[in-house]
């Protein structure tokens, strides 16, 4: 008979190499703008880390990211791909182009397909033809371009309204009338405020402070009731090119 | 997969100006697969209560059957129609008593109590599946859809809405949650309860 | 002349003392020894156009492929050691698909340039115990025409990497003459047939042989057709028109 108790049972360890950080981000493109915007809060389990933590990022004058998910991967992410856009301006003597960003953020993200950037990103801004887009993508860099998009903690709270109230879905329109394509920007900041509020009431994950970008088609100027709301506009590298405004507003921190 | 999750379905309840909705999707499926799409979810308890079921099929039907006969007792022995009040407490006791093998749904109540002037005060209640009673004020959700429901029914819904802005409000609501929501669906149908009548419509949704 | 170079023109990674890398200079005159190719800008497009020697009557004239397709919205003529043109041209396709994969967009005509201009001073000896990727300096220079967002441009390279833009511009034995001509012909409000014309009378002037469809090859890129290659009968069709 061995001795029993010089047997050691074989033990398991794991290291987790990733958080889930909590929060929203939401983009919603217009015919001659997009608006990107994300909380402020950063959470893990039960407990906020921060109340002010940025998901939404400037790239150039006219693109503007929002990462939500593993916030070291987001934050690491969005460091990568500033990295890329500033070799690129070296290279090609000019600014990437939305759409050749949202192409390098697939290639980026694929690249990491078996250790992937837990991460979910919205890119916004305005593409070469002037119009706004939105482009949403998966972590391994799955990507579309749509004309709004919900991603994080509160996706399936805020996702069907903005279908509702963006796509006008379950909406018939009024004999002899149509649903417009793009609505104007104050309609679409009401929609993002109401949609982060709401959010915010329902997931804890979500709260704190909202970050709005408001990135401006060439030639374009603010509303008056935008204006009004007093938007700060970011330095642009060309004085008469596509402008970027940020909007802050509290959320509700409980 | 979870039991809770298993036949899918939704259900809502909003309060309004002297009136009240509850509203269901027709769905019922076996995990991903759909079973059928007349499977109603909602069921009249008195004239002016109508009581939702989300959760397991067998025990929907089940509860359904049970509160029918609760309800009749209550209303033989005590010679009147049961309150809104009074029943959710019914409901409530009654899911408690199988407080360690619970039926494997989440009720939501809707109805019109009746207050001691005569009047009629809107009274919306929800319960967990061990009878564990939310009072709101608001609208109350459940089901498979009910995270979809929670962000919609925010942004639309607002304080003292009349019959008609109320019906439209939780049919918006109900579609566009469930739209997003692969076990709920397949049509829907809406009850708007007020002092003088129930109206009941059903909805034409996505087939999908 | 010639003495002065008799210790430094062996080295290819060797500065002479008077600052010259004698290698890169004899490739560079390895150019002048290859058939004249042309290049020209216009608003339009730009055409491009070489000599084809056809040494043998029984030498396959279509065989001879002097002007190459780097992407669908440019390519390039060349002149010198077109074997080294090979490597060169797919370089700049493979940098091409490879921006095309990453950005989604078409590369730039200066990006191309650069990156086959950045391949040209890849000679000399190996670091450490890696062997060395190439022996000597590319002996090719290249007209390279395309159109991007810039519109329509064209670059020359020679093998010290060096590259210049040009609204025209000739390249190879009978350069001299063909740039003199040009110089003279080119004016910016040419079309592209008057520019296709250009080519082919720069190329006739120079040629020994009569100039015919078999013995030029033209090609063009506009805004429409992007990069491509004139068939025999539509390069007839221009020379009928000469």
């Amino acid at each position: 008979m061995p001795d029993m108790s010089a047997i050691v049972n074989p033990q398991q360890r794991q290291f987790n190499p990733y958080a889930e950080n909590g929060g929203t981000i939401l983009a919603i493109a217009g015919a001659d703008f997009t608006v990107i915007a994300g909380d402020t809060r950063q959470s893990e389990g039960y407990s906020i880390q921060t109340r002010y933590a940025p998901k939404v990022f400037h790239l150039t004058d006219r693109a503007v990211l929002a990462v939500n998910g593993f916030a070291a991967d987001g934050n690491m992410f969005v460091k990568k791909v500033k990295q890329r856009l500033e070799w690129y301006r070296h290279a090609h003597a000019k600014d990437m182009p939305l759409r050749a960003i949202a192409r390098l953020i697939q290639t980026m993200l694929y690249a990491q397909r078996f250790f992937p950037y837990y991460v979910y990103n919205i890119l916004g801004g305005i593409e070469e033809d002037g119009t706004g887009a939105v482009y949403s993508f998966d972590p391994v860099g799955s990507y579309e371009r749509e004309a709004c998009r919900a991603a994080g903690a509160a996706q399936s709270l805020v996702q069907p309204f903005l279908d509702n109230q963006i796509y006008f879905k379950n909406q018939t329109p009024a004999q002899g009338s149509s649903h417009p394509a793009h609505l104007p920007l104050p309609d679409v900041l009401s929609i993002v405020i109401d949609s982060f509020t709401s959010a915010t009431e329902r997931h804890i994950e979500v709260g704190d402070g909202l970050e709005m970008y408001i990135v401006l088609a060439k030639g374009r100027t603010l509303p008056d009731a935008v204006t009004t709301l007093r938007p700060q506009e970011l330095p642009s590298s060309a004085g008469d090119g596509e402008r970027v405004f940020v909007l802050k507003r509290d959320l509700k921190k409980d | 997969m979870s039991i809770m999750e298993h036949n899918g379905g939704s259900v809502i309840a909003m309060a309004g100006k002297d009136c009240v909705a509850i509203a269901s999707d027709l769905r019922l499926g076996a995990g991903a697969m759909t079973v059928a799409l007349n499977f109603e979810k909602i069921f009249p308890v008195t004239d002016r209560i109508y009581m939702g079921l989300t959760g397991l099929a067998t025990d929907i039907i089940t509860l359904r059957d049970r509160f029918r006969y609760l309800v009749n007792m209550f209303t033989i022995k005590e010679s009147r129609a049961i309150e809104p009040s009074t029943y959710a407490h019914l409901v409530s006791s009654t899911l408690y008593s199988r407080r360690f093998g619970p039926y494997f749904t989440e009720p939501v109540l809707a109805g019109l109590e009746r207050t001691p002037s005569g009047g009629f005060k809107p009274y919306i209640a929800g319960a967990d599946l061990i009878g564990c009673l939310n009072f709101a004020e608001d609208f109350i959700v459940a089901g498979t859809a009910s995270d979809k429901l929670f962000g919609v029914a925010e942004g639309l819904w607002e304080p003292d809405l009349g019959p008609e802005d109320l019906f439209e409000t939780i049919s918006q609501t109900l579609l566009n949650a469930v739209d997003r929501d692969a076990y709920s669906g397949w049509g829907a149908i809406v009850y708007i309860i007020t002092p003088e009548k129930v109206i009941t419509r059903t909805l034409k949704g996505r087939m999908d | 002349m010639f003495l002065t170079r008799s210790e430094y023109d062996r080295g290819v990674n060797t500065f002479s003392p008077e600052g010259r890398l004698f290698q890169v200079e004899y490739a560079i005159e390895a150019i002048k020894l290859g058939s004249t190719t042309v290049g020209i800008r216009t608003q339009h497009g730009v055409v491009l156009g070489v000599e084809k020697r056809v040494q043998s009557p029984l030498l396959e004239a279509s065989s001879i492929e002097k002007i190459m397709e780097i992407d669908t919205h440019l390519g390039c003529a060349m002149s010198g050691l077109t074997a080294d043109a090979r490597t060169m041209v797919d370089h700049a396709r493979v940098t091409a698909q490879n921006h095309v994969f990453t950005y989604d967009e078409r590369i730039k005509i200066e990006s191309v340039t650069q990156a086959v201009c950045d391949l040209a001073l890849r000679f000399g000896e190996s670091v450490h115990d890696e062997d060395a990727m190439m022996s000597r300096p590319f002996g090719v220079a290249l007209l390279i025409a395309g159109i991007d967002e810039l519109g329509p441009q064209l670059y020359h390279t020679d093998p010290s990497g060096t590259f210049v833009r040009y609204d025209a511009k000739a390249i190879g034995s009978g350069s001299e003459a063909a740039q003199s001509e040009l110089q003279d012909k080119w004016h910016s409000q040419m079309t592209l047939r008057e520019a296709q014309v250009l080519v082919l009378r720069v190329l006739k002037q120079v040629m020994e042989e009569k100039l015919d469809q078999h013995n030029v090859q033209l090609a063009e890129v506009t805004t429409d057709q992007g990069f491509h290659i004139l068939d025999e009968i539509a390069l007839k069709e221009v020379i009928d028109t000469m």
